[in-house]
């Protein structure tokens, strides 16, 4: 049995398993479309959030609510709730990231009502000195209007329990990302890919008990075999575990990301201090950066080359969700800069379903030419 | 030393025998339904040419877009880096091959080792691929071997605007009816889809040498609209489409 088949299952039953934390716990359950949503404070409440994510086949619904440029990704997010997957949420909230899902979010909020939705109108300009000071009012409001759907008042206790949980769950998904580095990685980027996933689809607190299990077990087991090329996927929203499999079948790893189904997401942790809100606004503008808010100075990009310095990356696939703009104008001066440090990278445009066929004769020539660079 | 490469592509199946590196046979085959068949008849094909039989070859590497399924194959290699060993092994001289076949557009720029710098693929759209000049002569009612000798005739260029190959061929009927010429019509045509592949290759840098190979290379018109396009003259090798199957077999000779 592998270690990461409580991923596995938990990633491929996701509503049944928040039906069924609803069912168990009486709790809310809250849908949210970006991961600069604070889940500290939905913790704090008790409240389960859970991230609205697609479900990867072709879909005829969104066509009258979303333009036709905007990506493939929030579409998809979209027709979740309009094909009726979503039906168990009490709420749904977005924080401010970019107007495609932003889309999504309204028109979601439009056509399928919940008890509760929210926009978090969370900076871009999060390099301001007044992002702070802004973004701890706007916590400190978000805070009442869980306090008034929940009908309960939210303590310093209740919000250091809720970003311990989520701490805890950063903390260990970073330990075993610690793994990857080794020559032969006890994991695949498969399995990192649905250990993030499952954790932005379950309660921290069950999938923080699961990876302390599974860093028991986990640096015993031993992979034969050469060593893997090793590779980093960089780029938009990524939860495409298909084309992960199908990379990896191909004699390559992957060792890290920059995804926000990835390091994005948890790669920091809210340090305690006396103002807890200023704590998470903290936590939120110095983690690594969705490209719409990674500006003047590209934060995100140190942190991509840092990764792959650390995990020794052999290639990078810089990958960008179909018309995703803040992605795309990002790849050539990224793509640049890895080939300045003598990482070799190579383009690829998702959509809602990726051409797996032609997608492998692509992987495997850029596989080919990294081989053949060790070779000369 | 006897090798083989296969190149199962996606309309026709073709094999390359080479012996100590030069080659002594070749086949090419349709590829149907059943793509065993048209691997056990290509290669009895090419071999029969020289009195060998399946036995005596020593080591056979697949390449296509079937390349995995080609049972029997010691090793499987892309289309990419068959192109370039393929290519720097007639021309050396050769940066960048343009490869054009049936469903899909390739460009891939190598070095002098024939070794892969950087490449790229089109093949969402059939409008940058052979398939788009069969249909496209289809509904000219034009034999497709003679598309390429209609267009040289044309006396103007029209602009056709070739994002998809069933709004381009809408776009065809409605010269028809404007009572634009034939020849006129087959230019606009190739021009198109040298136009998206040209667009492919300068993504990849256009480095000279340039050639082009692939089946759709055998179409003077489009080598011609090719040529403008890119503004550069271009080798054209004697036997394009088989350029990968000799690729495939020169790495089967390089393994073994």
């Amino acid at each position: 049995m592998s270690p990461f088949q409580k991923f596995q299952e938990w990633h491929q039953n996701r509503h049944q398993y928040a039906q069924e934390w609803k069912a168990r716990t009486g709790g809310k359950v809250l849908g949210y479309f970006c991961t600069y949503v604070p889940e500290e404070i939905l913790y704090a409440a008790d409240v389960l959030p859970v991230r609205i994510l697609g479900s990867h086949e072709p879909e005829d619904v969104t066509e009258p609510h979303i333009f036709a440029m905007f990506c493939p990704f929030c579409r998809d997010c979209l027709a979740q709730g309009l094909k009726g997957r979503f039906d168990y949420l009490d709420g749904i909230m977005i924080s401010q990231s970019c107007l495609h899902i932003r889309q999504a979010f309204w028109s979601w909020q439009l056509h399928i009502p919940t008890s509760f939705s929210y926009y978090l109108p969370m900076p871009h300009h999060v390099q301001s000195p007044r992002a702070q000071d802004y973004l701890r009012g706007e916590l400190a409001q978000f805070k009442g209007a869980v306090e008034g759907w929940t009908g309960r008042t939210l303590t310093d206790a209740d919000l250091d329990r809720g970003m311990e949980i989520m701490n805890t769950n950063r903390r260990l998904m970073k330990q075993v990302y610690e793994l990857r580095k080794a020559p032969n990685p006890p994991l695949v980027g498969a399995d990192a890919m649905e250990m993030v996933l499952s954790s932005q689809m379950t309660d921290k607190r069950e999938h923080n008990q699961e990876l302390a299990a599974l860093l028991e077990k986990l640096p015993q087991q031993k992979r034969d075999g050469d060593p893997p090329v090793r590779l980093m996927i960089i780029g938009s929203e990524d939860d495409d575990v298909a084309f992960i499999k199908m990379a990896e079948s191909l004699g390559a790893v992957f060792v890290s990301d920059d995804h926000c189904t990835g390091t994005r997401y948890f790669w920091n942790e809210a340090l305690p201090q006396e103002d807890r809100l200023m704590a998470i606004a903290q936590r939120y503008l110095d983690r690594t950066p969705c490209p719409t808010k990674d500006w003047p100075e590209r934060r995100r990009f140190q942190q991509i080359l840092r990764l792959a310095k650390e995990y020794g990356v052999q290639g990078a696939l810089l990958i960008q969700q179909k018309f995703c703009d803040p992605h795309e104008s990002d790849i050539p001066q990224l793509a640049r800069l890895l080939k300045e440090n003598g990482i070799p990278s190579y383009f690829l445009e998702f959509d809602m379903t990726v051409p797996l066929g032609p997608f492998r004769t692509r992987v495997e020539a850029f596989l080919e030419t990294l081989r053949e660079e060790d070779l000369f | 030393m006897i090798t083989a490469g296969i190149d199962m592509g996606a309309k026709n199946l073709k094999v390359v025998i080479l012996r100590d590196g030069q080659v002594i046979a070749s086949s090419l085959i349709r590829v149907g339904f059943d793509t065993q068949e048209a691997l056990d008849e290509g290669l009895q094909h090419a071999l029969a040419e020289v009195g060998l039989s399946k036995g005596d070859i020593q080591r056979v590497v697949a390449t296509g877009a079937g390349r995995n399924s080609v049972p029997g194959a010691d090793d499987a290699v892309t289309e990419v880096r068959a192109d370039s060993a393929g290519i720097t092994h007639i021309s050396p001289t050769i940066r960048t091959v343009i490869d054009v076949g049936a469903e899909e557009g390739r460009a891939v720029r190598c070095n002098a080792q024939g070794k892969v710098v950087d490449f790229a693929i089109n093949e969402k759209c059939a409008a940058g691929a052979g398939a788009f000049t069969e249909a496209m002569a289809r509904a000219l009612e034009v034999p497709l071997e003679e598309l390429g000798a209609l267009s040289l005739k044309s006396q103007q260029t029209v602009p056709m605007n070739a994002q998809c190959a069933v709004f381009a061929e809408s776009e065809v009927v409605s010269l028809i009816h404007a009572r634009t010429s034939k020849e006129d019509i087959a230019r606009a045509v190739h021009d198109a889809i040298a136009s998206r592949i040209t667009s492919m290759a300068r993504r990849v840098g256009v480095e000279k040498d340039v050639a082009l190979v692939g089946g759709v290379a055998r179409n003077k018109g489009f080598v011609d609209s090719l040529r403008r396009d890119l503004d550069m003259d271009i080798l054209v090798p004697p036997d394009p489409e088989f350029v990968g199957a000799l690729g495939a077999a020169l790495i089967a000779a390089q393994g073994a």
